[in-house]
C-alpha cells in the first residue's frame, strides 16, 4: 500500500517536470512567433504613439508656438502633468535644452 | 416721484394703433411674475439702458418677497456697488432682506485660478523646476483672453454651486456684445475641449498597445485613469452642464432691456437673433425711460412723438415677447429705497 503510494507520487512529479519543459517550450515558440509577428510592427506603433502624445502636447500648449488657442486658459492646470512629455519631446527633437518661448524644464 | 405708479405691459403684437400713453395702467403682470419663477434671468441690453438698475430693483423685489437671491454682477465697470450704495465683493454679501450681491471682478477671478495651478503643480513637480514653471504661468496670467476665461470660470461656477443656496439668481451683464460671447463660450468650448479628448483617449490608446508590444518597462506605469483626460472631461462636462441651464427655459430667463431709441432698438434686434441662434431663451422686452404721461411742456411734446414712433417700433420688432414699458423718473435712481420703488411700479 505504501509502496504504490509512493510511486503515484513519483509519477505525478515526473508528468510535472515534462509538462512544465513543454510549458517553457511553448512560450519560447511564442515569444519567437510574436516577436517575427510585431517586428515590423514595432517601430511603427512606436513611432505613431510618439507623434499622437506630440500632438496633443501641440494642440494643448499652441500658444507657446504662437498658434492661438481659444482653451489655453484651462489647458494650463494639465501643464504639470505633462512637463515631463514636453522634456521627452525636445530631446527627441535633437534639443538637448528646452527651446526658447516655451516652458523650461530643464 | 410723479411718474411713477403708471406703466403698460402688453403683449407685443396688439398692434402700434392700440398702443395707447404710457398712461394706461394695468396692475396685472403676469408675465413680469413668471420671471420671478425662474431660477435663472439675465438682464442684458446696449451699455447705458438701465440694466443695472432694473437688475437691482427686481432682485431686491425678490428678496423681499422672501425668495433667497443672489444679483451677480459681470460688468467689470461695477455699477453695482454704486447703485446699491455698498462695496461688493468677489463673495455674495447680503443688501437687504434675502438678496444678496456679488461682483465678478475679471483681475481677482484670474489670480484665483492662477494660485490654483501653481498650488497643484508643487505638488507634481521636481522643485527645481518650480521657478522656471511659474514664470511661464505668470506669462500666461496677462496673455489675452485669460480675464475673460477666468470669468467664465466663475461665472459657470456660481450657476452649479449657487444654484442650490439661492432661489433665484439675478444676473446683471455687460453690454450686449461680451455678454453674447459670454453665452456661447459654453458651447464653443466644450467642443474644442471635446477635441482634446478625443486626441487623448487616441494617445492613451496608442499607450496600451506599445506597452503590449514593448512591455511595462518600455512605458512606464499606466495609470488606469489619466489624471490629463480626467481634468479635461470634468471640464467639458461643467460647460455642457450650464448649457444646458442656459438652454432651459423653465430654469433660465433672458430679459433685455432698452430705451425707446433708435441704437437700442436696433442692437437688441441683433442681439434677440443671435440668443435664439444659440438656443437661450428671451422672456421679456422692458422699455425703460418712457416719458411720463404728465410730463409737459412744448419741448417733451415733440420727444413724445418722437418716441411714440419709437415705442411703436419696439412693439413690432419684438412681437410675441412681453413687453413692460417703464417710466422716466424725475429723480436719479439710487440706493435701495430707490429701487424698491422702480420695482414696486413694476409689480403694483
Amino acid at each position: 500500500m505504501t509502496r504504490r503510494g509512493t510511486d503515484l507520487q513519483q509519477l505525478r512529479s515526473f508528468a510535472l517536470q515534462i509538462w512544465r519543459a513543454v510549458r517553457r517550450r511553448l512560450r519560447a515558440a511564442r515569444e519567437i512567433y510574436e516577436g517575427v509577428y510585431f517586428a515590423p510592427y514595432r517601430s511603427a506603433i512606436h513611432r505613431e504613439y510618439l507623434e499622437q502624445r506630440d500632438l496633443f502636447l501641440v494642440l494643448s500648449f499652441s500658444d507657446f508656438l504662437g498658434i492661438p488657442n481659444p482653451v489655453a486658459f484651462y489647458t494650463l492646470e494639465l501643464f504639470p502633468e505633462l512637463i515631463d512629455q514636453f522634456h521627452q519631446w525636445h530631446v527627441r527633437m535633437g534639443m538637448p535644452r528646452a527651446p526658447e518661448g516655451g516652458f523650461r524644464c530643464c | 416721484m410723479s411718474g411713477w405708479g403708471c406703466h403698460v405691459l402688453r403683449r407685443a403684437g396688439s398692434g402700434a394703433a392700440e398702443a395707447g400713453p404710457v398712461g394706461d395702467c394695468l396692475s396685472v403682470v403676469p408675465q413680469l411674475n413668471d420671471l420671478l419663477d425662474r431660477r435663472i434671468v439675465f438682464f442684458g441690453g446696449k451699455g447705458g439702458v438701465g440694466k443695472t438698475t432694473l437688475a437691482a430693483a427686481f432682485a431686491i423685489h425678490s428678496g423681499e418677497r422672501g425668495i433667497r437671491t443672489l444679483l451677480v454682477s459681470t460688468d467689470t465697470a461695477h455699477s453695482t456697488s454704486d447703485i446699491l450704495e455698498t462695496v461688493l465683493g468677489p463673495e455674495p454679501r447680503r443688501v437687504t432682506g434675502e438678496c444678496w450681491a456679488v461682483e465678478i471682478d475679471p483681475g481677482h477671478e484670474t489670480d484665483r485660478y492662477i494660485s490654483d495651478v501653481k498650488r497643484r503643480i508643487a505638488g507634481t513637480i521636481a522643485p527645481r523646476l518650480v521657478h522656471e514653471v511659474e514664470r511661464q504661468i505668470d506669462i500666461a496670467r496677462v496673455s489675452p483672453g485669460a480675464e475673460e476665461a477666468a470669468v467664465f470660470e466663475r461665472f459657470t461656477r456660481i450657476i452649479e454651486e449657487l444654484r442650490d443656496d439661492f432661489g433665484c439668481i439675478f444676473f446683471d451683464t455687460a453690454p450686449t456684445g461680451q455678454t453674447l460671447r459670454l453665452l456661447s463660450l459654453p458651447e464653443l468650448m466644450a467642443t474644442w475641449i471635446s477635441g482634446l479628448i478625443g486626441r487623448r483617449k487616441k494617445v492613451n490608446m496608442l499607450a496600451r498597445m506599445w506597452r503590449n508590444v514593448a512591455g511595462a518597462s518600455a512605458v512606464g506605469v499606466l495609470a488606469e485613469d489619466d489624471p490629463v483626460l480626467s481634468a479635461l472631461e470634468e471640464r467639458r462636462d461643467r460647460f455642457l452642464r450650464t448649457r444646458e441651464i442656459l438652454t432651459d427655459r423653465h430654469q433660465t430667463a433672458f430679459v433685455f432691456v432698452l430705451t425707446p431709441e433708435r441704437l437700442p432698438i436696433l442692437e437688441t434686434r441683433k442681439a434677440v437673433a443671435v440668443l435664439s441662434r444659440y438656443g437661450i431663451p428671451v422672456s421679456a422686452i422692458l422699455v425703460n425711460r418712457v416719458l411720463p404721461f404728465d410730463a409737459d411742456g412744448e419741448f417733451l411734446e415733440r420727444r413724445r412723438e418722437r418716441e411714440s414712433e419709437y415705442l411703436g417700433r419696439i412693439d413690432e420688432a419684438f412681437s410675441g415677447f412681453p413687453i413692460c414699458r417703464i417710466p422716466l423718473d424725475d429723480q436719479d435712481v439710487v440706493g435701495v429705497a430707490a429701487l424698491r420703488e422702480v420695482a414696486a411700479t413694476v409689480y403694483q
